[in-house]
């Protein structure tokens, strides 16, 4: 209650002040603006554009003709478009939650010192670094039969020999493994950064209250790290809405169209197909899709006013 | 003032001669353009024309050929197109017989490619460019193996008749069974599962060799002339050889074969290869077998011996500035001297002279069984939309040959999405 | 502080746990980086043998054929100069429209931040095409500036969004004290702001150097022969048609190693940052 009032209290004395600063937020904000619409906003419409066209890409292919919503309406008659968005939230929906309990899990575990504290927390960070395309074969490699690392190590721990990217459940595993053992890291060091951040006397008094490590993870440190995990899974998803080269080295799409995600699809649509069109169509119903998204998480609990409460609190 | 001017017109005519002597190249990516890389300072000596040289995987040589080459536009004065996306690009490159005479080397003539590799740019009655390289199935089979006496005799006892090269496609799976149930190796048979185009090409080499055209050119359209009954009946024997190949062969390609076939101690008795990897089949640094391997043409189905075609041809774009030099490029390139190089590094031109030249019968003993090769070269359907069929081959081809689904199921999946592709395409 | 001996006997027991508990994580987390690192040195043939951990033939040879490899060179000395560019930029623009969004109130400000997230969710295939044309038109294709201008674009509303929550954590005293002894705003910004959120700068370029280092779509095709950047110079020995695992491990560890520099010395500065108590939870 209390910090309600404060903020808004924060926000009428801001908004009395912000007159008489006059321009001062766009100066601040116009370089970002200004490479954003250079970069983005001009793509994004020269897309749109593109989208009712019928539009090879290779100009051998034929004269682009305006073809209005069909590019649209074809799109929703395509099982592949489906399945491909299908598979691309299951992706989303299952790797992410898994990356952020092991990234909290373990930065709640390092968030001490320990003798090699600082080294483990570096060298964790190295896969996030590791080249995508190079992540992906390095997978596609342990995971042969035979002679694959992994393959070889799982069955000598007496497992079976499988061919993970042969089958259609196994190899959409094999590729959410991949992320997971790519991105966790990137969720713990963002949420070690958060956690390093909580006053240590906010523990200690609650210590002293005699709350028990449960108690105090869910009623301290969760509430106060929450616009870091927000954050950090806002990050995550804008980069697993659009992951592509890991998965394009690792199966193709393949086996069928099992790990075949959005944007995989996107690309066999313009480069593989020639629609440029038909990919422009599916980009905008991504667009569409991640305002959706968006809105949804960033309104509810990430909105600014949000984040300006949980700073004055 | 007007000295002023004249000055700077001429700089500006002096630093566009010199830009004129600068090509932009845009190849794919193996052994064979990379061989030649080192000679490029050679040509640049001999003609004063720099060569700028980039190569890149051959889906994405695709795609940037596609983005940066228009009727008015292109960033490279000299592309490489495969033989499937010939009629895709065709209308913007430049037929060959427009090609400039040549100053330092003289202009190639055509017939001296193999007339096997010279269909590959032959499109619309026109020779849109040159092909470059001599690519097309040829059969890989283990020396050490069939050289055996205890084989030998072994597998007569057993089929009634003598181990030797599979000359047949029944032959290849009496010989890898045979082997893979002994356990002497690893697989009987090495497929390819990889990329669309690939097991296109497999899919393609089994109806061929079991009776059947997949799609040809009827009154001027791409048309599904498959006969289903001998379709399945392809698929049906690939799914046998399937059986006696390695685990984990339903996603291999290239990289997955090779590892069976060269560093697996046990290895793969017999498969086809792309004669640009060849160099590192055997190359000892990367391979068990060198020296071991048989080269022969692919075995023959019921209905005859067919190789399937994989080569480049390299054309000039219609909007390139620099046309004279990049020719002047690719005829250094398919001279002779330069493919006896090439040769010599154990890749494979596709010049006749320099394959069927006696010097190499020895040393290179492949460049004998791409000459009795080209004899069934066999061409992959070419259209436009053939991106998208592939994929379909691939998806279901895999499915049935893997039993994830029936054969004839499969076969008539590809049949109606492949009809259903060819109806929405205006033709 | 009051701990007797048997609570810090207790203490060190526990960390030590903990210590093999990290490092139990870390050998499993490494485990992938540890076989590329180590097929670097291996003969492609005992890359494929099955055996990954024997060591006996160790070659140095995939580093020089790497080393000597001229596309490679350019790639790593384009990827290097357009990765420090692009972060630098980003990072000073993405700090500035942070700071501008955070602490100002002005109309559209919600739909503003949203944009720059949602402008960063779209797949860059879709954007790509029309970019070249864009690129193609102005002189930028296959130019550093175009290809920094491009990995800038997607970095900017990255920084934006790992900065905001930094930004709206600092405390509005500091700011109304130094307005108060005459600060401009510019002044208030540069050298209030960004001490205190100099954590969050290192964390945001480290992020952006990583997202420019990696990147392989823009690269591939808004660049050629002059500009390319080294993951596309590594992709040709990747995936090929022939085995050059060797190579490609090593050029993949080479890559690793300023990401490596990178990573270790940014622990130091951001434990520092915030042990010097400028973030307020």
């Amino acid at each position: 209650m209390s910090s309600r009032t404060q903020s808004i209290e924060q926000r009428d004395s801001t908004r009395l002040s912000g007159k008489a600063r006059g321009r001062a937020p766009f100066l601040f904000l116009a370089p970002a603006i200004i490479v954003v619409f250079a970069v983005l906003i001009f793509p994004i419409v020269f897309s749109l554009i593109v989208s009712t066209y019928d539009w090879p890409l290779s100009e051998g292919a034929g004269a682009r003709s305006f073809v209005g919503f069909d590019n649209y309406i074809n799109l929703t008659k395509d099982p592949e478009f489906w399945n491909s968005l299908k598979l691309q939230l299951g992706f989303i929906f299952i790797a992410i939650p898994i990356e952020l309990v092991l990234g909290f899990a373990v930065a709640l575990l390092l968030n001490r010192e320990f003798f090699g504290a600082r080294v483990v927390r570096s060298l964790l960070l190295l896969p996030v670094f590791f080249l995508p395309i190079l992540s992906g074969m390095t997978w596609r490699f342990m995971l042969q039969p035979r002679y694959g690392p992994l393959n070889t190590l799982i069955v000598n721990l007496g497992g079976p020999e499988v061919s993970w990217l042969g089958n259609p459940i196994t190899a959409y595993i094999a590729i959410i493994i991949q992320d997971v053992w790519r991105m966790w890291p990137f969720m713990f060091m963002l949420l070690y950064a958060g956690l390093t951040a909580i006053p240590q006397e906010l523990m200690e008094a609650a210590q002293i209250d005699g709350a028990g490590f449960w108690r105090k993870l869910r009623s301290l440190t969760i509430p106060l790290l929450s616009p870091t995990i927000l954050t950090a899974v806002l990050l995550r998803i804008i980069d697993a809405l659009r992951v592509f080269s890991e998965v394009y080295v690792m199966t193709e799409g393949g086996p069928g169209s099992a790990t075949m995600l959005f944007s995989l699809y996107t690309q066999r649509q313009a480069f593989g197909y020639q629609k440029v069109g038909m990919a422009s169509a599916m980009a905008i119903f991504l667009l569409i899709l991640s305002i959706v998204f968006a809105l949804t998480l960033v309104r509810k609990n990430m909105s600014l006013d949000v984040l300006e409460e949980k700073a004055g609190a | 003032m007007k000295k002023a001017l004249i000055v700077l017109a001429l700089a500006i005519a002096c630093a566009s001669m010199v830009s004129a002597q600068t090509i932009n190249v845009l190849f794919w990516d193996d052994a064979y353009p990379r061989a030649l890389m080192e000679k490029i300072p050679e040509f640049e000596k001999a003609t004063g024309i720099k060569v700028n040289f980039e190569i890149l995987q051959p889906p994405q040589v695709f795609t940037k050929t596609s983005v940066s080459v228009s009727k008015d536009h292109t960033d490279y004065d000299l592309v490489c197109v495969d033989e499937g996306n010939i009629p895709l690009f065709a209308p913007l490159m430049l037929p060959y017989d427009q090609w400039g005479p040549g100053k330092v080397f003289k202009k190639i003539d055509p017939n001296t490619v193999t007339p096997a590799m010279l269909d590959v740019a032959q499109w619309d009655g026109k020779l849109i460019g040159l092909p470059i390289n001599g690519n097309l199935y040829v059969w890989m089979t283990r020396k050490d193996l069939i050289e055996n006496k205890t084989y030998q005799a072994q597998f007569k006892a057993k089929y009634g008749y003598d181990l030797g090269v599979p000359q047949t496609l029944q032959q290849l799976l009496d010989e890898g069974t045979f082997f893979y149930e002994k356990g002497i190796v690893s697989g009987g048979f090495g497929p390819f599962n990889g990329g669309p185009a690939g097991v296109f090409g497999e899919a393609i080499y089994m109806w061929n060799s079991f009776g059947t055209d997949f799609i040809n050119w009827v009154n001027g359209k791409p048309t599904l002339v498959i006969d289903k009954a001998k379709g399945v009946q392809g698929m049906e024997f690939y799914k046998k050889l399937m059986k006696i190949s390695p685990k984990g062969a339903e996603t291999w390609a290239h990289v997955e074969r090779q590892a069976a076939f060269c560093a697996d101690p046990k290895g793969v008795f017999s498969m086809f290869i792309w004669p640009a990897q060849i160099a590192s089949y055997e190359d000892p640094d990367k391979s068990l077998v060198a020296n071991k391997i048989v080269y022969s043409a692919p075995p023959a189905g019921p209905a005859g011996r067919f190789a399937i075609r994989g080569t480049w041809a390299v054309n000039i774009p219609l909007a390139s500035k620099n046309k004279d030099a990049a020719a002047e490029f690719v005829y250094w390139w398919a001279s002779k001297d330069i493919a006896a190089w090439l040769v010599e590094q154990n890749t494979v031109p596709a010049r006749t002279d320099v394959l069927t030249d006696p010097r190499y019968a020895k040393s290179k003993p492949w460049l004998a069984a791409i000459a009795d090769s080209m004899q069934y070269a066999a061409a992959r359907p070419r259209f436009n939309e053939v991106a998208q069929v592939q994929d379909i081959v691939k998806k279901y081809w895999i499915m049935g040959i893997t039993g994830q689904m029936s054969c004839d199921d499969a076969m008539q999946k590809i049949m109606d999405e492949t009809n259903n592709v060819l109806k929405n395409a205006k033709y | 502080m009051m701990s007797t001996p048997r609570k810090k006997t207790r203490k060190i027991i526990v960390n030590s746990i903990i210590a093999i508990v990290a490092f139990a994580v870390l050998a499993i987390e490494l485990y992938p980086i540890a076989i590329t690192v180590l097929n670097g040195f291996r003969r492609d043939i005992d890359i494929l043998s099955g055996r990954p951990f024997q060591l006996n033939q160790l070659t140095l040879r995939s580093y020089q054929l790497v080393l000597k490899n001229v596309g490679f060179q350019v790639g790593m000395k384009n990827s290097i100069i357009v990765g420090i560019l692009s972060t630098g930029i980003s990072v000073l623009i993405g700090a500035m429209a942070s700071y501008g969004i955070a602490r100002f109130h002005f109309r559209g400000r919600n739909g503003l931040a949203y944009s720059f997230l949602v402008l960063r969710m779209l797949p860059q295939i879709s954007l790509v095409i029309s970019l070249y044309l864009m690129f193609s038109a102005v002189g930028l294709r296959d130019t550093i500036a175009g290809i920094t201008l491009a990995h800038t674009s997607f970095n900017v509303p990255y920084v934006i969004w790992l900065l905001l929550p930094f930004f709206t954590a600092v405390d509005k005293a500091y700011e109304e004290a130094a307005m108060v002894d005459g600060c401009t705003r510019s002044g208030v910004f540069f050298k209030i702001f960004i001490p205190i959120v100099a954590p969050g700068l290192v964390v945001g370029a480290v992020f952006a150097f990583l997202n420019s280092w990696n990147e392989f779509m823009y690269a591939l095709i808004l660049t050629g022969v002059n500009a390319k950047t080294a993951p596309v110079a590594i992709n040709g020995l990747l995936g090929g048609e022939t085995l050059t695992w060797g190579q490609a491990c090593a050029a993949g560890t080479i890559m690793l190693i300023p990401v490596f520099i990178f990573t270790l010395g940014m622990q130091k500065f951001l434990i520092r940052g915030i042990t010097a108590g400028g973030v307020k939870g």
